[in-house]
């Protein structure tokens, strides 16, 4: 297979991957207005699950289920930590964070690695029986690609459900919810178990690709999340028939691109942090400059 | 307000030109890849930039000229380092994987692995180096071997004995998330009786948390410290050196490169001859001697002893004449 054509679709692989995370982030940052840090810990807590789960011969695909769930657990922690104890956002996801690491170090018992002989999700049965034939590499693609698609449909979907209106407007006009005799603070903590659940997942997913489980996994993971966010519903600001979801994903891979570009330029690793810092600074004036129109306009 | 959409349109065009411009260069990038496809490429990936790590590349390399391989007729090198950045580590794997390079090199764990995954389909070889576990990060079977850097902790126990004929506790500092560092405090405890030591060790969980731990350390009344290959203490080695010369308590590095820094000695295995093992190894594999499922991975124990006179000298330490006499002084040029 042509090589650029190969790390095309790793590429994207990697970014379709890492979109489940920023759709996660997407729903706190953006829709909600909370800057969730709870990403950093819920993201390896996705991934030590699902390490020790296959470690132990559980199916691949439940232990997506399981990543979900304990995801889940974790964003309902940060969500509790705020909206019930009172504690600031920022530090409330902190506290979590913080906790995980302890826990996640817990779950796994140290960095622990997956052997070639354990199935993944990307070599079991369902996906073998339907494209065995085809390459890892394209397994890879595909399922990666089918996870990012049914998400972003389901998350479009209940967007749009009288629950996800709700999640929207707290974001956007809290006194509305209040006035329609709704505890913003429930709604906030559902918006968070949601975007905790996702980003697990995105962990669970990862380490099945990778096959480790690695206590460090999670350093840098929010910065991501946001950088795929902003950079995406920046793009396609203009665009506005383009949805929110859609334009996560493709910031995702535009993240994911940019960090390969770098490597397959030979960048230092040292520069390769500062390029991606510069790229994510123009991004960002650029959305700056556009909402300063629209607010003139 | 006209003004503004302009300097916006402007822009977005400029970044436009940016993402097209970088999307010709990785073009270029690929083709002339492929374009030096009749020579192999070994892929290096290092986990981050590190003394230690620094000297097995040097060894690689170097092992690979002594095998009588040419570099640019043999083989070339694509040489990546991932800045202790798992994620990086992955897509530097990956952009090994797609280019189809005839061998990967992974330095230190984090990045073998992702190595070793990204290497899942096509059978690439791969070799690591610098890992104390093979077994446990499960690196130890398929197609793939390389060389272990086992700490030679019995050496260095005897070494301390030998300078701190009175001393009783040996403190250690080290990661508790790091496999490596967990089994090296195991058998430091299992082995220290043995030479009329105990061990006073303290876990941290994360580099910000090394130096107070040192403080900990220091106000238990140890009678000396030893390193591991800790990446995180490692890193803060210089702050806990200064805290340590106060106290007057002495230091042992766990390879020469601490020794360099400021620990008075150390029993440890040298990282370049531990490089150069791996490059003779991947020697074989590019000529078809052998392949790396065929070979075993090699624990290298073979160490040397490395003194800092002047620290030991601040520290009122002496260095009995029987070790004097083979042991490397590190500041000598």
């Amino acid at each position: 297979m042509n090589a650029m054509m190969e790390l095309c679709i790793s590429t994207l692989t990697q970014g379709f991957i890492y979109a489940l995370l920023s759709y996660g982030v997407y729903i706190t940052y953006k829709i909600l207005d909370f800057p969730d840090l709870t990403v950093d810990g819920s993201f390896p807590l996705g991934a030590a699950v699902t390490a020790i789960m296959l470690v132990k011969g559980v199916n691949p695909f439940v232990t997506l289920l399981a990543a979900l769930f304990i995801g889940a657990v974790a964003g309902f922690v940060t969500g509790f930590i705020h909206v019930k104890l009172g504690v600031r956002d920022l530090l409330a996801g902190i506290i979590t964070m913080t906790a995980l690491f302890s826990i996640n170090l817990q779950i796994a018992g140290s960095n622990l690695a997956i052997e070639r002989s354990i199935d993944t999700i990307f070599t079991s049965g369902p996906i073998m029986a339907i494209m065995g034939n085809s390459s890892l590499i394209y397994r890879k693609f595909v399922v990666a690609l089918i996870l990012a698609v049914v998400v972003k449909l389901i998350l479009d979907w209940y967007l749009k459900t009288k629950s996800g209106l709700l999640l929207r407007a707290v974001g956007d006009n809290a006194t509305l919810v209040t006035t329609l005799a709704k505890d913003k603070g429930n709604v906030k903590l559902l918006g968070l178990v949601i975007a905790n659940a996702l980003v697990a997942l995105s962990g669970a997913v990862v380490c099945q690709e990778q096959r480790a489980f690695s206590s460090t996994m999670g350093t840098g993971q929010v910065v991501f999340g946001l950088a795929a966010v902003i950079i995406g519903t920046t793009l396609f600001r203009k665009l506005s028939f383009v949805k929110a979801t859609t334009a996560v994903l493709v910031g995702s891979v535009f993240y994911k691109a940019c960090i390969q570009v770098a490597i397959s330029l030979g960048l230092p690793a040292n520069l390769l942090k500062l390029a991606t810092a510069v790229l994510f600074l123009v991004v960002l004036v650029l959305g700056n400059k556009q909402k300063g129109g629209e607010d003139r306009a | 307000m006209i003004k503004g959409e302009i300097t916006y349109e402007k822009m977005m065009a400029l970044a436009m030109a940016a993402v097209m411009t970088m999307a010709a260069l990785t073009g270029c990038g690929g083709s002339s890849d492929s374009a030096s496809g009749d020579v192999p490429v070994i892929g290096i990936s290092q986990y981050g930039q590190h003394a230690s790590l620094d000297n097995c590349r040097e060894g690689f390399l170097l092992g690979l000229e002594e095998s009588g391989l040419v570099e640019g007729v043999d083989y070339v090198i694509d040489y990546q380092n991932a800045g202790f950045d798992d994620t990086i580590a992955q897509q530097i794997a990956q952009n090994f994987s797609a280019n189809n390079v005839a061998l990967m090199c992974g330095i230190a764990t984090n990045s073998a692995t992702a190595c070793y995954a990204a290497a899942e389909d096509k059978n690439i070889p791969v070799i690591f180096t610098a890992i104390t576990d093979p077994v446990k990060a499960k690196l130890d079977s398929g197609n793939i071997t390389g060389t272990s850097d086992k700490l030679p902790i019995e050496e260095q126990l005897k070494l301390i004995r030998a300078l701190q004929p009175d001393a009783k506790t040996i403190g250690i500092l080290y990661t508790t998330s790091e496999p490596n560092s967990v089994s090296a405090v195991e058998e430091y405890q299992a082995k220290a009786p043995e030479f009329g030591f105990t061990i006073e060790a303290i876990g941290v969980m994360q580099q910000s948390e090394v130096l107070q731990a040192a403080d900990t350390m220091i106000s238990k009344g140890v009678d000396c410290m030893t390193n591991l290959t800790d990446n995180n203490v490692v890193g803060v080695l210089p702050s806990i050196l200064e805290k340590t010369n106060d106290a007057g308590i002495p230091v042992y590095g766990s390879e020469i490169e601490q020794v360099k820094i400021g620990c008075v000695a150390s029993a440890g295995i040298e990282y370049v001859a531990l490089g150069k093992r791996t490059g003779e190894m991947a020697a074989k594999i590019l000529k078809g001697e052998a392949t790396a499922e065929e070979m075993p991975y090699e624990t290298i124990t073979d160490s040397e002893i490395y003194i800092n006179p002047g620290v030991l000298e601040t520290l009122g330490l002496t260095v009995p004449e029987d070790i004097a006499a083979e042991a490397i002084d590190v500041t000598a040029e």
